[in-house]
């Protein structure tokens, strides 16, 4: 039953703040990044890369924090989503 | 000093309804209420014209007892007071009696100089129920509205209509039903919330309108629902859209002018 | 004045105990969560011991959203192609019926009801933004501008503490403080979960797997059976992530459920929910300073978790360490004393309990956990030796013991390694 990562968030409910962007990442930091972590610890798939640019979205976060600590490099700015915005577990 | 209300409903959220596989019907179950999309739309409309002319704005909402969540968030964003109008004897209500009670409650609480609503709602959509309380009060109305401005006395509103957009003036008292994304409604916050649950909500039932039984609630609905269906989602025939067929499509959309 | 006795941020498990225990003793509090309903962005696999709920709440279990009582418990091993499980079941599961398993979206709005009903006022969809300090004390708390004031603030925001981090009340997080929690609902009917696996209609099973089927990855896993669905899924330490540095979390998850002894349990179901969530691995060490003047930290934020890739905890330390520092700020009103000085209540209160006795007894546990031989050796060796015992293939048998040496032999393993491996391990566990 293996089932595609973005069919799975599909599955998720998101009521997504389409005015502020909870969590930003600084492109300049990210270019010069040596290990992209990011990319594989994101349990949303929310960090990708392109052509070996970083590319970020939000609206798929589940909000579980792990790339404020996977980025050791200084450029994941973190912040929760404003009033109830975001990720809604229907089971959690 | 303006005197707003906004009407507002508390709906099921429509993501989290579905389809039950084996009955067929609406699983609501797992529904989380949230307040009716468009009516946060007409809240924010009413607190953007109280910051810019003054007021105090009600919302007002016909619904059962737990119904006042939604009041209570509002009332975080900006709303004065809130208003439960429930009752047993309001339950099964179609749009003539909600039209009804709600422009009756309007009246008893004393009138206002303009009463907002959302174009519709997501859980019935008849759109019915803003031009109803307007025809039962007499008032102006305008509907599927973007854009409020106040200028000596009048409204100045500007509407979608289909293609285009239309401004027109009204006069007071008004009814104005505003549309889906009109404007970016703002978040309630902490402290505001904090005293709408000091506050909390009024309650008004129909001991205190004494609205007439035979208007109200079941008994003052003239429709009667005899049969609901659930439509069978549409079978896709994968086989039809051969590439030859899309670039008729395609063309056939451009002769008629639907994409460019 | 301030506007209340005590401010808890975060309506998860911690901090509507800790609002309950105050609110009922005649406290006003508020108790804020960026959830409206409060918990519908908390994941937990789902296993609750209840035993320190019952403290503050006598009737939960007739009263709470429960799921099923864990009537069986099983620890598995998973190798490429064979799963070695041992199912413990007890008569003493049964009669007590302490452990179920919950979803956490229908558990903790009722647990936020009953600090409502204790007399707190719940405040859901706000998210608070920052502390408010006065002369190197915690006063309150901001939102929009606005600063809300109380005697004592508790800190019970979970694992991704901002508000402790941006204060400077704990360091930010490290990879070693930290695991990876991915989890699937799987949909499925009550009457396939019991038939599947041997249940009433109110008993539960619970897994938990060590995965040794990921090469150079230690990761744990887990699967619970609810009424109508199953929660499954794995925890990864986060330093393992990163020396690993080519899986995809979300692809371990898939991996598990697609093992052969897993697929065919969750045949016929259907995902009906994908999360994630981070887990206190750091153990003791990664505890911060737990109280000082006008505040206390609880819960995940104090990073009070245990796992050992076998059992999974921290809803129950999250209820103990919210009662003790509600218990202590009843004291201090009592005294009206928020200072550093006296929250050290706090603290004591904690050493006498199992939470911080828990935590010591198992600092080294992390040792363990990162031991690679642990999850990736160790089962295969275990398959070997069932292999050599169960399997009739025609050849002569041997003795355990030439077993052992044989594998040992065959995985590059010294003898002395591997020895002290599970002196360790035994020690640690
Ligand atoms: C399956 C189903 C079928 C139905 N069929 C019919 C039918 O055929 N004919 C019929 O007349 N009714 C029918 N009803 C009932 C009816 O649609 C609603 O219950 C009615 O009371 C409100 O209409 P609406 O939700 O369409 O509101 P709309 O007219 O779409 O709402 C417009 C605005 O009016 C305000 N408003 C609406 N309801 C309230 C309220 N309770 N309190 C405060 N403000 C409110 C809000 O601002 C809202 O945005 C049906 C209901 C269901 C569930
Ligand atoms: C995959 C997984 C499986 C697990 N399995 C189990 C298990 O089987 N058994 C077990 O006992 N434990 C388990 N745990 C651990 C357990 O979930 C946690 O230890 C427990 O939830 C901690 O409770 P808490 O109240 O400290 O934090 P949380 O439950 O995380 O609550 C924190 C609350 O604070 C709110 N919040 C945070 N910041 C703010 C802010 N700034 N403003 C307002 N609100 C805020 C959050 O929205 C949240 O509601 C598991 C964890 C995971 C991730
Ligand atoms: S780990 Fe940090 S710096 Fe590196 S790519 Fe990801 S976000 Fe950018
Ligand atoms: S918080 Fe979690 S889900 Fe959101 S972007 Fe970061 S890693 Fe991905």
């Amino acid at each position: 039953m293996i089932v595609d990562i973005k069919e799975r968030l599909g599955k998720t409910k998101y009521d997504v703040d389409k005015s502020y962007a909870h969590i930003t990442v600084d492109e300049r930091i990210c270019e010069k990044c040596p290990h992209h972590f990011c990319v594989m610890a994101c349990p949303a798939q929310c960090y990708t890369l392109q052509d070996g640019k970083l590319n970020f979205q939000y609206e798929d976060c589940v909000e579980c924090g792990t790339c404020s600590v996977a980025c050791d490099q200084g450029s994941v700015k973190w912040t929760f989503p404003k009033a109830g915005k975001g990720v809604i577990y229907k089971y959690g | 000093m303006l005197k707003i209300a906004v009407m507002i409903k508390q709906v099921p959220d429509s993501q989290d309804i579905s389809i039950d596989p084996v009955t067929k019907t609406l699983n609501r179950s797992m529904a989380r209420n949230v307040v009716n999309p468009p009516d946060v739309n007409a809240t924010e409309a009413a607190v953007q014209l109280k910051d810019k002319y003054g007021g105090e704005i009600t919302a007002i909402t016909m619904g059962p007892p737990m119904a006042d969540t939604a009041l209570l968030q509002l009332m975080g964003m900006g709303v004065d007071n809130g208003i439960l109008v429930t009752d047993r004897v309001f339950a099964g209500a179609d749009t003539w009696p909600t039209a009804f009670t709600l422009a009756s409650v309007a009246d008893y609480l004393g009138g206002f100089d303009v009463i907002f609503c959302g174009e519709e709602t997501t859980d019935s959509s008849t759109g019915h129920v803003g031009p109803g309380i307007a025809e039962f009060l007499g008032c102006e109305q305008a509907t599927y509205v973007h854009k409020v401005e106040y200028e000596d006395g009048f409204f100045v509103v500007t509407r979608d209509i289909e293609g285009a957009e239309e401004t027109i003036k009204i006069g007071k008292p008004a009814v104005i039903t505003i549309t889906l994304n009109a404007n970016e409604p703002r978040n309630p916050t902490l402290k505001r919330k904090i005293a709408a649950y000091k506050k909390g909500v009024r309650v008004v039932t129909n001991k205190e309108l004494q609205l007439d039984p035979a208007c109200i609630g079941l008994k003052g609905s003239p429709t009667i629902v005899k049969d609901m269906k659930t439509v069978p989602d549409p079978v896709k025939n994968p086989s039809k859209l051969g590439v030859e067929d899309m670039e008729k499509l395609v063309s056939v959309l451009i002769e008629k002018g639907v994409v460019k | 004045m301030p506007d209340y006795d005590a401010i808890v941020v975060g309506a998860g498990n911690a901090g509507s105990a800790a609002a309950i225990t105050m609110a009922s003793k005649g406290l006003s509090v508020l108790l804020v969560d960026r959830s409206d309903p409060p918990g519908a962005k908390n994941l937990s696999g789902g296993v609750l011991w209840g035993n320190d709920l019952a403290r503050i709440l006598p009737k939960w279990q007739s009263e709470a959203p429960l799921e099923r009582y864990i009537q069986n418990k099983k620890i598995g091993f998973l190798t490429d192609d064979s799963s070695i499980i041992i199912d413990f079941k007890t008569k003493i599961f049964e009669e007590n019926k302490v452990g179920y398993t919950v979803l956490r979206s229908k558990f903790d709005p009722w647990l936020a009801k009953k600090a409502k009903e204790a007399g707190a006022m719940v405040i859901p969809g706000i998210t608070v933004e920052s502390l408010a300090k006065k002369d190197g004390k915690i006063v309150g708390v901001v939102e929009s501008g606005d600063t809300i004031t109380a005697s004592v603030v508790i800190l019970a925001e979970g694992i991704n503490p901002r508000l402790a981090i941006e204060a400077g009340l704990r360091e930010p997080l490290q990879d070693w403080e930290v695991s990876v929690g991915v989890k699937e609902i799987i949909k499925m009917s009550p009457q396939k979960i019991e038939d599947r696996f041997n249940l009433t209609s109110t008993s539960g099973m619970a897994s938990e797997y060590i995965m040794g089927n990921l090469k150079e990855l230690n990761v744990g896993a887990f699967f619970y059976t609810n009424k109508d669905s199953i929660s499954l899924g794995i925890v990864s330490p986060m330093e393992q992530l990163r020396a690993n540095g080519v899986t995809h979390t979300y692809d371990i998850i898939e991996q598990f459920k697609e093992h052969p002894s897993i697929a065919p349990l969750i045949e016929g179901g259907t995902v009906a929910e994908y999360g994630a969530h981070m887990i206190p691995e750091g153990g003791l060490e990664m505890i911060p300073k737990l109280y000082g003047d006008g505040y206390m930290i609880v819960g995940d934020a104090a990073g009070f978790g245990f796992s050992n890739g076998l059992v999974l905890q921290g809803m129950n330390y999250a209820f103990l360490s919210g009662i003790l520092a509600g218990e202590t700020a009843v004291e201090a009103k009592g005294r009206n004393d928020f200072s550093e000085n006296f929250l050290a209540l706090y603290k004591q209160k904690l050493e006498g309990s199992y939470v911080l006795k828990d935590l010591k007894t198992f600092k080294d546990i992390r040792k363990v956990t990162n031991n690679k031989n642990m999850y990736t050796v160790y089962p295969k060796m275990l398959e070997s030796i069932l292999l050599e015992m169960l399997w009739e293939r025609g050849q002569p048998k041997k003795k355990v013991r030439d077993i052992l040496s044989s594998c040992a032999a065959d995985l590059n393993l010294s003898k002395l390694k591997t020895a002290t491996d599970f002196y360790y391990i035994y020690r640690r566990m």
